[in-house]
């Protein structure tokens, strides 16, 4: 999945914005009822909105209660310490904060502390990350969980990981069992999602 | 525009996000079909396989995207309103496409084998709409005539191409990423390595790497989500 | 050696990048199919000849047969090979290809993508209650709804999706509503100014 598609769901959370203008009334959107908009009175809005509007100078965007560096610094020594992945104080810890930071910067609170943190936690978690798939490969397991992986998270695995298994899976099935037509056995690259097939280009021939 | 016609309005497109759901009675909003749409969306991208299709829902929410913007043609162009309706529905619209074209791509490259599936099954119970049947079709017929331009050269024992030959199958065991939306015991893994099978629970909202094909019926009846 | 030129057109494929289809090789596919016919004429001869020693001809009939097989599969793979590819391009570009393009198609790959055109426009027209959806639109996830373009060409008048005319000069720049210029972007006819 493109990162883009990735940040597009993650622009659906919600978020709390302080208007700089009067809307009488809800707007009845179809993710569901949002306002009514008073200048200076807080309200939550999905954060595509928040940004929208932000972009043009017509809110202010609160900082959500996890983007705290105390919290965060809390989060960085918990996980640090944890030999497993821990739970994030948003499912889309790092997308969200880098769309408010090129946004809002000005709206959060120690932005430049906040940016070193989450990149802090995010790379911390990859390289654990990491070095799991790794594990997880060698032991030659056929199930991993993941709790506690954002989907940004999982998405950079993909489609490494996935492939890699897919991999060994058909290389096992090839040596079990041998393959009827003569022409099929030459092919030995797979298409990621795909069984093997007569009109692959996927040769490797020894010509 | 006045402010009793904006009120109007308003109701109006209140009343109109209540929308029946075919197969039974239970009402649903605009809201949930677009949840429901957003869910396929998902799991459709991840699943090696065409999922079954959700026309009814598709439908009707471009039924309620035609008539937001009927409506929204009332307002001031200048109306804040306008650019915040508009800017959800352009997000619904790409869903809905990207849904479309995801699905078209697997058509496309699963033709045979994807028509072969529908065959076996009932009018109810079809992957494909009407409409995407019809492309298949049209799909292959259009493939048969491209290849039989360079057939119809070969010496005449090899100018047929034999249907397995055609068949690009989707591979069932490809590993996928999963949500758990509720408990679900006895998951039965296929361990190719060592031929032996594993079995797992899944928790409510654990996550896991699993072959597609252990997972299946799980994701048609939305026990599970992938990710 | 045998099927040394059905091989070098996959080859062909692999050398160049995904997101070109190469002049179609109508040369090295006479090649391949005069082979064919040459494998297929001899083993009739060895046939025709030596109905009593079977046993001993056997070994080249067969191999004069997987030949043919391998030839016929990489006709095969790069006709459907160059078939992905022509599509990709058929969706990054739009239903009418440039001509320097065009001309490295076969006349069945032209026919082909007519073909695709109209089984394509057929479907996207019936798509919901309404007259259909362009699935050509909304490529990307909508990051705002508004974008700055620069138009590309003096087109003059064109009307847009909403049956709005706006009148488009080169060099002049424009804020659209996205799913305005998305077509027009793919086109070359405007460019997207970041």
């Amino acid at each position: 999945m493109d990162p883009s598609e990735i940040e597009f769901i993650a622009e659906k959370s919600n978020i709390e914005i302080i208007p700089k203008f009067n809307l009488d009334g809800v707007i009845h959107l179809i993710s569901g009822d949002i306002g009514p908009f008073r200048a200076g009175l807080p309200l939550i809005v999905p954060l595509w909105l928040a940004l929208n509007l932000r972009q043009r100078n017509k809110c202010r965007i609160l900082t959500p209660d996890w983007m705290d560096v105390d919290k965060l610094e809390e989060k960085k020594e918990e996980e640090k310490n944890s030999k497993f992945f821990t739970k994030m104080p948003h499912e889309h810890y790092l997308e969200v904060t880098q769309l408010l930071l090129k946004v809002a910067n000005d709206d959060i609170n120690r932005a430049d502390e906040i940016r070193t943190l989450i990149k802090d936690l995010w790379d911390m978690r990859i390289s654990k990350l990491r070095s799991s798939v790794n594990t997880f490969v060698n032991s030659g397991g056929i199930h991993a969980s993941l709790d506690h992986l954002t989907q940004l998270e999982i998405n950079s695995i993909r489609p490494l990981l996935p492939d890699a298994l897919n991999m060994l899976q058909s290389l096992n099935q090839d040596s079990d069992s041998e393959t009827e037509d003569g022409d099929s056995t030459q092919n030995t690259t797979r298409n990621r999602n795909t069984t093997d097939s007569f009109l692959s280009s996927s040769f490797h021939s020894s010509s | 525009m006045n402010t009793s016609e904006v009120a109007e309005l308003e109701r109006e497109l209140l009343q109109n996000e209540d929308l029946d759901e075919d197969d039974n009675e239970e009402k649903l909003t605009a809201q949930d079909v677009l949840e429901i749409i957003e869910k396929a969306w998902l799991n459709e991208k991840f699943s090696p396989e065409i999922l079954p299709h959700k026309t009814e829902y598709v439908d009707c929410m471009l039924e309620q995207i035609k008539y937001m913007e009927s409506n929204i043609s009332f307002l001031q162009s200048t109306d804040i309103q306008v650019d915040i309706y508009k800017f959800e529905l352009e997000r619904i619209r790409y869903i809905i496409t990207s849904y479309l074209r995801c699905r078209l791509r697997k058509i496309e490259l699963y033709a045979f084998y994807v028509l072969e599936q529908e065959t076996t099954r009932n009018s109810e119970d079809r992957y494909l709409s009407d409409s995407e049947l019809k492309f298949a079709v049209e799909y292959i017929q259009n493939l048969d005539i491209h290849f039989d331009s360079i057939l119809k050269k070969m010496p005449w024992n090899l100018q047929t191409l034999e249907d397995p030959n055609k068949r690009i199958k989707p591979n069932m065991d490809s590993y996928v990423f999963l949500r758990a939306n509720k408990s679900v015991s006895n998951v039965i893994i296929k361990d190719v390595f060592e031929n032996r099978e594993e079995e797992v629970e899944l928790l409510e909202n654990s996550q896991h790497l699993l072959p597609y094909s252990s997972v299946v019926m799980y994701i048609k009846d939305k026990s599970v989500q992938l990710l | 050696m045998l099927c040394s030129n059905a091989v070098g057109l996959i080859k062909q494929l692999e050398r160049t990048s995904d997101d070109t289809v190469p002049p179609y090789d109508t040369d090295n596919i006479r090649i391949v199919l005069q082979e064919m016919k040459s494998l297929y004429d001899e083993n009739v001869e060895i046939v025709n000849s030596t109905r009593d020693h079977m046993e001993d001809a056997m070994f080249a009939l067969k191999i004069r047969h997987r030949a043919l097989k391998r030839n016929k599969r990489c006709l095969l793979a790069y006709l459907w090979n160059r078939l992905e590819r022509i599509k990709e391009m058929r969706w990054q570009i739009g239903s009418i290809l440039p001509a320097e393009m065009k001309c490295n198609f076969s006349p069945s790959e032209e026919q082909w993508l007519s073909n695709y055109n109209k089984s394509l426009a057929s479907y996207m027209r019936t798509i919901g209650p309404n007259g259909g959806l362009n699935l050509l639109q909304n490529l990307k996830p909508p990051k705002s709804l508004y974008v700055v373009v620069r138009s590309l060409v003096d087109i003059g008048r064109i009307e847009l999706d909403d049956g709005e005319m706006i009148v488009l000069k080169k060099d002049a720049q424009y804020m659209m509503l996205r799913s305005h210029c998305e077509t027009l972007i793919h086109q070359g006819i405007l460019e997207h100014v970041l």
